[in-house]
């Protein structure tokens, strides 16, 4: 559904965001793109749906070159970006004016959806609250019913009740014939919602792995004492005690915990690639 | 499925066009009518009906026609409406010629209509207050006339409107914000540009040169007197031909191409 082959970028030629970037995503999964401020997560959503060119290498996304920014690509396509825009229009005239552009657009989905997440009103958009703004945008993004949705910070500005409607929601809106690609710094909004993770690092892909992968190859547990011989690639001191993430030598079962796989990744990309590859 | 013009998509696209900003739109429209409207009263009043029909037309139809030109692709002064832009299942051309339409055919025919509606009226008012009987009635009467449209006037304005809109329409997709005043800006720095250089060019060929207009005139001191060299008639259809014609189409087009190339 989306190939990335080789992709370079970079906002000033001399100094890349990302180098020679290889990455295959498919449909039926809902992915997380987890890394640091600064990253290049919103450049690569971006570059995958046409608003920035690749400086080198291929995309192609549903079989389309984004760049081209082709009609019968951008409709197959919905992107949410971190700060989202709504007119000051009433959702009626909203739906009215934007949905006709998405064919597989359905209204009582996205009825549906203002209604789960919450969002009521028969004023002008613009007059909601940011979060309310946020909202309605992801109920339209999904009422789209586009083969790819690309999520840019989609939990920020949403309070706690809003982020727990926003799990579900997508939870329920996936299929197979669906890719949602989620961005994001706040990893604990994608717990138990995303199951594959794309971490990226100073322009490098450090994991591609599915959920249930890195559960198989690597040990997420908590212990009073630092565990001998085992090479740790993470440790966390708390209340509970010191919270390790190593290698799944033993093939034992064990909850991930998103927030210490990217910590344990970013710390030690050479070795993760070894045990991932 | 035609990725380069479908007229059900181009119709999406032309209405929520215009709907989905109808304040900032036709509030701009409204308003530089309005301004029309007061120039030439204010005109008339202050510098007589030729200078007010003048000024009115020449204000109107180009700074109107520039203010509105920096509007239709104004969207890319926050990221947010910029990405909803760019990303919208339409083709660049398609909205490229949404912008040419609203501004170069839209504006163009309802300027000249309301210019004509409140010419007629006032001149009709004027005509009418005329004592028919008096000894300068015909003098008078012939003295104020509907503003022509195939007239010197006219023609310049025109001129100046296809490049300086063409002009805004690409600044306002290179310039994010206050690309009205930085394009501005730009023409102004060309102009004055192309003024000095017409002079000092006159200059080193011409003694005795008292000013010069950009590309086809230069006055000359002779004597007491004043002289003008224009440009050779062959020459200066060609340079006419490139500015009528040849300029504004460049910008024009060159909107839809970067429209086509913009990132964001």
């Amino acid at each position: 559904m989306i190939e990335i082959a080789n992709l370079s970028f970079g906002y000033n030629k001399k100094k890349l965001l990302y180098k020679n970037l290889t990455l295959s995503l498919e449909a039926g999964s809902i992915y997380g793109l987890l890394g640091k401020n600064g990253a290049g997560k919103s450049t690569l959503l971006k570059n995958l749906i046409g608003l920035l060119f690749p400086t080198n290498g291929d995309i192609w996304v549903n079989g389309f070159l984004p760049k081209k920014r082709l009609p019968s690509f951008l409709e197959t396509i919905y992107f949410i970006p971190e700060e989202v825009y709504v007119p000051s229009l009433t959702i009626d005239r909203y739906i009215n004016l934007f949905a006709p552009f998405y064919p597989n657009f359905s209204k009582e989905n996205m009825i549906r959806h203002l209604e789960e997440l919450d969002v009521k009103t028969a004023d002008k958009l613009n007059t909601l609250s940011f979060g309310q703004q946020k909202k309605f945008i992801i109920a339209f993004g999904l009422a789209c019913n586009t083969k790819v949705l690309l999520l840019d910070e989609p939990t920020n500005g949403l309070d706690i009740p809003s982020k727990k409607r926003f799990r579900k929601l997508i939870a329920a809106e996936m299929n197979d014939d669906r890719m949602i690609f989620i961005s994001t710094h706040q990893i604990r909004d994608l717990d138990n919602l995303i199951d594959r993770v794309v971490i990226v690092d100073e322009g490098e892909l450090l994991l591609n792995a599915s959920v249930a992968t890195i559960a198989e190859k690597l040990l997420f547990t908590t212990v009073d004492e630092m565990p001998a011989g085992d090479k740790i690639l993470y440790a966390e001191e708390s209340l509970l005690g010191i919270y390790v993430v190593t290698e799944n030598k033993n093939t034992a079962e064990s909850k991930v915990n998103l927030e210490h796989l990217f910590n344990a990744v970013t710390e030690n990309p050479e070795i993760i690639k070894q045990i991932f590859n | 499925m035609n990725n380069t013009f479908n007229i059900h998509r181009f119709g999406l696209l032309f209405k929520k066009t215009l709907l989905e900003r109808p304040m900032q739109l036709f509030g701009l429209t409204a308003l530089s009518l309005s301004i029309v409207f007061i120039m030439y009263v204010l005109g008339k009043m202050l510098a007589g009906f030729e200078d007010g029909q003048n000024i009115s037309f020449m204000l109107g139809l180009v700074g109107g026609g520039c203010f509105l030109a920096s509007f239709v692709f104004s969207y890319f002064t926050s990221n947010a409406m910029g990405s909803n832009y760019i990303t919208l299942p339409a083709s660049a051309f398609e909205k490229w010629l949404c912008g040419v339409l609203i501004t170069g055919v839209f504006y163009l025919l309802l300027f000249l209509l309301f210019y004509r509606f409140i010419d007629t009226l006032f001149v009709g008012i004027y005509h009418r207050n005329l004592d028919a009987n008096g000894p300068f009635y015909r003098q008078l009467y012939d003295q104020v006339q509907i503003f022509p449209y195939d007239g010197f006037i006219a023609n310049k304005a025109i001129l100046l409107f296809v490049n300086f809109s063409g002009a805004m329409l690409v600044g306002s997709l290179y310039f994010n914000k206050v690309n009205f005043i930085k394009v501005a800006l730009l023409i102004c720095g060309f102009w004055l540009g192309s003024w000095v250089l017409n002079l000092l060019i006159a200059q080193a060929m011409i003694q005795h040169v008292n000013n010069a207009m950009p590309y086809w005139l230069v006055w000359i001191d002779v004597n007491k007197d004043e002289g003008r060299i224009e440009l050779p008639e062959n020459i200066m259809r060609v340079v006419s031909i490139f500015i009528q014609f040849i300029i504004p189409a460049t910008l024009w087009m060159l909107a839809w191409l970067r429209l086509k190339e913009k990132e964001f």
